[in-house]
């Protein structure tokens, strides 16, 4: 109860996560280019790390991670664990040497969503799937630059809603 | 780095990968879980209503050709005919998409009325996979299960991948994890209909291990032939495009256009029951060179 903020913040981006889940999940929301539709929730998640200690931002990588595995129909785990441990380290990244900014935030966005996509790549689709060059090329390249131009618009809400809500302790 | 190797948030990391990978290898193993089940109790209904929603937008906007006063006159009448409609309006809303499927629902089950089927609506289409599955808004409280075959009016779709207690995932058959049994109506040849990412980029999908003598042309009409029980007989599946030769031995391959536009159905029928289901579940991808055989 002391810090109330904190935990009404908390409440907020597993809110958020779980409209971003939504918005990303409904067929023709977000019209298809090259084939392939943003992930809304992989940003979100690598920007709430950037505002938050390591423990708590990895808690919100391991729902948005969650929320991924449950949308996509693999196993429950794979992205809840990419993104709860990449979340961790950006945490530790951004307070450690990073400033927090529009450019730091696109260049995390940049390092996390490509390696959350480059280890779905590697993992659902090239030990499993043929002509996976091809994939990358038609799939995970254009849903990853298409993704990353919510890292901005994401990185804006989020800030606002830490900076409406800052925490008594100031983490 | 000794401090942080000690500290309570690198423990915290620790049990973290240890519980998820226990999650992993629990879900990979036992398909289904307890965790997928109570998320899709809270998805699901958030994720009906902003599909609706979606659809009805993208019906609003689709006015084309329309003036400026022909667009006030609509107003004007539709907001007189929303008043008077407005009590009633969610109510038939409702009637109408359930009547609209049960419609669809009866002139599949008059085609093959040993079939038992429940309909669906396509509630959510996931950005991360590359071969445009989906998920349908009823699981096994609905009495679906893995495997169950997934219809339109206009011919399969796809096959039920995992089921939980309110929603359930649909591989389509633009996915490489699906393959179908299937025949030509006209000239009596089996195939197995399969896809991979080229094709399933177009839309297409392929009907392999055909022999080097195939009769197939365009035009011909493909569907299941039932064997292995995994898909009733005679579902429509598409129709062929054209036949080319194998990259990688004597026989040939279709491609065949579906008759259902997979990567965008919102309405299906999922098959909970059939004759002849599970009859024989050992068919697999029979490989080049015993193609004819297996291929049934």
């Amino acid at each position: 109860m002391r810090d109330l903020n904190r935990i009404i913040r908390s409440l907020a981006y597993v809110l958020e996560l779980l409209v971003l889940f939504m918005l990303q999940e409904t067929p023709g929301l977000f019209p298809p280019v090259y084939g392939v539709r943003p992930v809304l929730v992989l940003p979100a998640a690598a920007v709430i790390a950037m505002l938050e200690d390591e423990t708590r931002a990895m808690a919100f990588g391991v729902i948005a991670g969650l929320f991924c595995d449950f949308g996509y129909s693999g196993m429950l785990g794979f992205h809840a664990l990419v993104m709860g441990v990449l979340c961790f380290g950006v945490s530790l990244l951004v307070q450690t040497y990073l400033q927090i900014n529009p450019v730091t935030a696109v260049l995390v966005g940049i390092a996390a969503l490509g390696i959350m996509f480059g280890s779905q790549w590697l993992f659902f689709y090239y030990f499993r799937y043929s002509s996976p060059g091809y994939a990358l090329k038609i799939h995970y390249i254009p849903k990853y630059l298409y993704t990353l131009i919510f890292v901005p618009l994401l990185y804006l809400l989020n800030k606002a809603l830490a900076e409406s809500l800052p925490s008594n302790s100031g983490a | 780095m000794r401090d942080f190797l000690k500290g309570s948030s690198f423990k915290a990391l620790i049990i973290t990968v240890v519980v998820l990978l226990g999650l992993m290898i629990y879900t990979a193993s036992a398909g289904g879980s307890l965790i997928a089940s109570i998320l899709g109790f809270v998805s699901t209904p958030m994720q009906s209503v902003a599909t609706e929603v979606t659809d009805n937008v993208v019906e609003f906007l689709d006015l084309d050709g329309l003036s400026k006063d022909e667009l006030k006159e609509m107003v004007t009448a539709l907001q007189d005919e929303n008043s008077r409609l407005q009590d009633r309006l969610i109510d038939y809303t409702q009637v109408k998409q359930e009547n609209e499927r049960l419609k669809v629902q009866l002139h599949i089950s008059q085609q093959a009325p040993e079939n038992e089927m429940v309909s669906a609506s396509v509630i959510g289409r996931d950005p991360n996979d590359p071969f445009s599955g989906f998920s349908i808004g009823i699981g096994t409280l609905s009495g679906v299960s893995e495997g169950d075959p997934v219809i339109t009016d206009k011919g399969l779709v796809g096959i039920v991948s995992r089921a939980y207690a309110t929603t359930s995932k649909v591989d389509c058959l633009l996915s490489e994890d699906v393959s179908v049994a299937a025949v030509s109506i006209d000239k009596q040849e089996s195939g197995l209909i399969g896809c991979n990412i080229t094709m399933a980029s177009s839309g297409l999908l392929r009907l392999s291990y055909l022999t080097s003598e195939t009769a197939l042309e365009e035009g011909d009409i493909i569907t299941t032939s039932g064997a292995g029980g995994v898909y009733p007989a005679n579902l429509k599946i598409g129709v062929v495009q054209s036949v080319e030769k194998s990259e990688t031995d004597v026989s040939k391959y279709a491609v065949v256009r579906p008759f259902e536009e997979l990567a965008s159905v919102k309405e299906v029928q999922v098959i909970v029951s059939f004759p002849g289901q599970g009859e024989d579940d050992t068919v697999t991808d029979p490989g080049p060179e015993d193609s004819e055989e297996d291929g049934e």
